[in-house]
């Protein structure tokens, strides 16, 4: 039975759980509710996720609630958020409310099954196409449904909380099922990711985009780890140049020109861990290939370029995905090397995106975003002389950043590094140092990325992200003639 | 009811909604194409004649397609043919290129250090006015030394 889950920031489902606690404390035993609105993530015309765009936090009067009284919510506020749904292009509406006497178990009560078709039978009359999803939380469970018509209902399978950690939270009203032990491949890792971690990371599916040095090691990581299901996206194929870095790539394969991705799945699958490598032929700027991104729980971008970066940042804000931006730079000026740093990013709701934390460069945004002949001149001119400076490609150090993003990964899965997670994570090798950056450095408390960015949990209800793919080919030729 | 959230991610809708708005101000600016590449067009920048040899210029500059996402605007070109003081000005000192049937070439004239386009602030119509000081006595002075 195919997944639909319910996709929310972590300051979100916890301050739900906040403000509700007392619901379930004392005996006054009275419910408590909010609305929120809904994105949505379709793969290939199924509906895999609602995501929680935005909650709706009652104001007094909008919850009608009583001890030992079902809550209902005040049709001003069903209204408002009605509204506020229609005019952001949203699908839907989620009403949230507490069952006080419920603890590892909760349901809906026969009470919610007959108040919810006729709740969806107003909302559909007023705007036909709404859907509503409704969650019921006990004191340590929750249980979660969507209709999509006033007879038509589908239960919900999953929680997924992204923001500092990932949670995945069981929404069939049952604590979550003691979690299959682990093959002993992996017996050696358990004290790092337990078995529920485990788990998780082997139902989920990773996307990698970039399949070169840093790319090709971190889907190493990921199948060795316990990943079953890798997507890996890359445009270009093995060239003699790679064969220094890119694992699995040999001569014949520069040679013969073959696609990064299609040698990637061949190693990882020849590993024999059971893990399924789906090669993507492609660039992440064309919006066709970017789509496949609906199919990730999590994204490592492996790039060295800061566009694909600002579009897979965008990613993670619109569909509240969890991004790890991997990296390796060497510094260094007329006598010699000034810095050897590896460095990871973790990008998700409520963080920092990558032009805040000065990974992205808004001169070299622009100059990657000009096509082939309008670079030339500029470099003719000694416009961008700084821009052209090629990125580091040394195994050893692509290593250590790989290394990072996989740790956050694990830490994400089952915590145990310092929380928060800093800004930027970097290594600086020539000194010995971590570098945890707890600041981001270019900050911007109105940056429409990651602070007021208007399609945040939209999902698919926003518009497509990336380039038509005329324009996309146009940028990666130039890359090409560029290289 | 109107959709005002929806927007493409990466799209020029800025740059040309700043466009469509000098042009309703009446500024003679238009968004064209040469290939997949957007420029603006702007008609009719005033230039001190002498030494410039009219007192309308076109210039042209290069809409990154990130623009949306909060890219920097940096250098133009200046419609060909011109003459300056009887020649050419040393900053005039690009490739050439035809777009919209006209040629153009880049010219070297940099944001200072310390106070380049900010995205934050700058616009089209600042990128327009640091274009425009290119024309005034001070360029044209220092192009003479």
């Amino acid at each position: 039975m195919p997944e639909l889950n319910l996709r929310v920031s972590t300051a979100d489902w916890d301050r739900l759980r906040k403000d509700f606690a007392p619901s379930f404390r004392g005996h006054r035993d009275t419910e408590f509710g909010a609305i929120g609105l809904l994105g949505k993530r379709m793969v290939d015309g199924r509906l895999t996720e609602l995501i929680v765009a935005k909650i709706l936090w009652p104001e007094p009067g909008d919850v009608i609630a009583h001890p030992h009284c079902a809550l209902t919510f005040s049709s001003r506020y069903l209204r408002r958020a009605h509204m506020a749904m229609r005019k952001e292009g949203l699908c839907g509406l989620l009403t949230v409310h507490t069952h006080p006497i419920s603890d590892i178990y909760v349901d809906f009560s026969g009470y919610d099954n007959r108040q919810d078709p006729l709740l969806m039978d107003n909302l559909v009359e007023l705007w036909p196409g709404t859907w509503l999803s409704s969650l019921v939380l006990g004191a340590r469970s929750q249980k979660g449904r969507l209709w999509v018509s006033p007879t038509r209902r589908e239960e919900l399978t999953t929680l997924v909380s992204v923001g500092d950690c990932l949670r995945y939270l069981p929404l069939n009203g049952r604590p979550a099922q003691r979690a299959p032990k682990p093959s002993e491949i992996f017996d050696r890792a358990k004290a790092i990711t337990g078995s529920g971690a485990l788990a998780h990371l082997s139902r989920r599916t990773a996307v990698v985009v970039g399949a070169s040095g840093t790319g090709s090691l971190v889907c190493e990581l990921l199948a060795r780890a316990g990943s079953k299901r890798i997507i890996t996206i890359d445009h270009d194929v093995v060239k003699g140049a790679n064969l220094n870095r890119i694992l699995y790539a040999t001569k014949e394969d520069a040679q013969f020109r073959r696609p990064k991705v299609e040698v990637l799945k061949r190693g990882i699958e020849s590993l024999g861990l059971g893990c399924e490598v789906v090669p993507v032929v492609g660039s992440i700027l064309d919006s066709a290939v970017l789509k496949r991104l609906n199919e990730a729980d999590f994204i490592f971008g492996c790039v060295d370029k800061d566009f694909p970066r600002m579009l897979l940042c965008q990613y993670a804000y619109q569909y509240r995905v969890p991004y790890i931006d991997v990296g390796a730079e060497i510094g260094g000026d007329d006598e010699g090397i000034v810095s050897t740093d590896a460095r990871a990013n973790h990008v998700a709701p409520g963080r920092w995106c990558l032009r805040c934390t000065g990974l992205i460069n808004p001169r070299r945004l622009a100059f990657e975003s000009l096509t082939g002949p309008e670079r030339k001149r500029r470099i003719a001119l000694g416009y961008s002389d700084d821009l052209m400076l090629k990125q580091p490609a040394v195994m050893d150090l692509n290593m250590r950043a790989a290394s990072m993003g996989m740790m956050i990964l694990r830490h994400l899965l089952q915590p145990f590094l310092l929380d928060p997670l800093p800004a930027t994570l970097a290594e600086n090798l020539v000194t010995y140092n971590m570098k945890p950056i707890a600041i981001a450095r270019a900050k911007n408390e109105a940056c429409d990325m990651c602070r007021c960015n208007p399609a945040v949990g939209f999902g698919d209800c926003a518009a497509p992200i990336g380039l038509d793919s005329e324009v996309a080919a146009s940028l990666i030729e130039s890359d090409e003639t560029a290289e | 009811m109107a959709n005002t959230a929806r927007r493409a991610a990466v799209s020029i809708a800025k740059a040309k909604a700043e466009i469509e708005n000098l042009a309703a101000s009446g500024l003679a600016a238009e968004l064209v194409n040469e290939g997949v590449q957007p420029y603006a067009l702007v008609r009719g920048i005033e230039a001190p004649s002498p030494p410039w040899d009219r007192k309308l210029y076109d210039i042209l500059f290069p809409i990154p397609v990130a623009y949306d996402m909060g890219t920097p605007l940096d250098a133009f070109y200046l419609g060909l043919p011109y003459n300056f003081s009887g020649g050419e000005h040393n900053r005039v000192s690009g490739q050439v290129v035809t777009v919209s049937n006209c040629q153009w070439k880049l010219v070297s004239w940099h944001y200072p250090d310390g106070k380049p386009f900010d995205p934050a602030t700058d616009t089209i119509e600042s990128h327009i006015i640091h274009c425009r000081g290119f024309f005034l006595e001070r360029g044209a002075l220092n192009a003479r030394t």
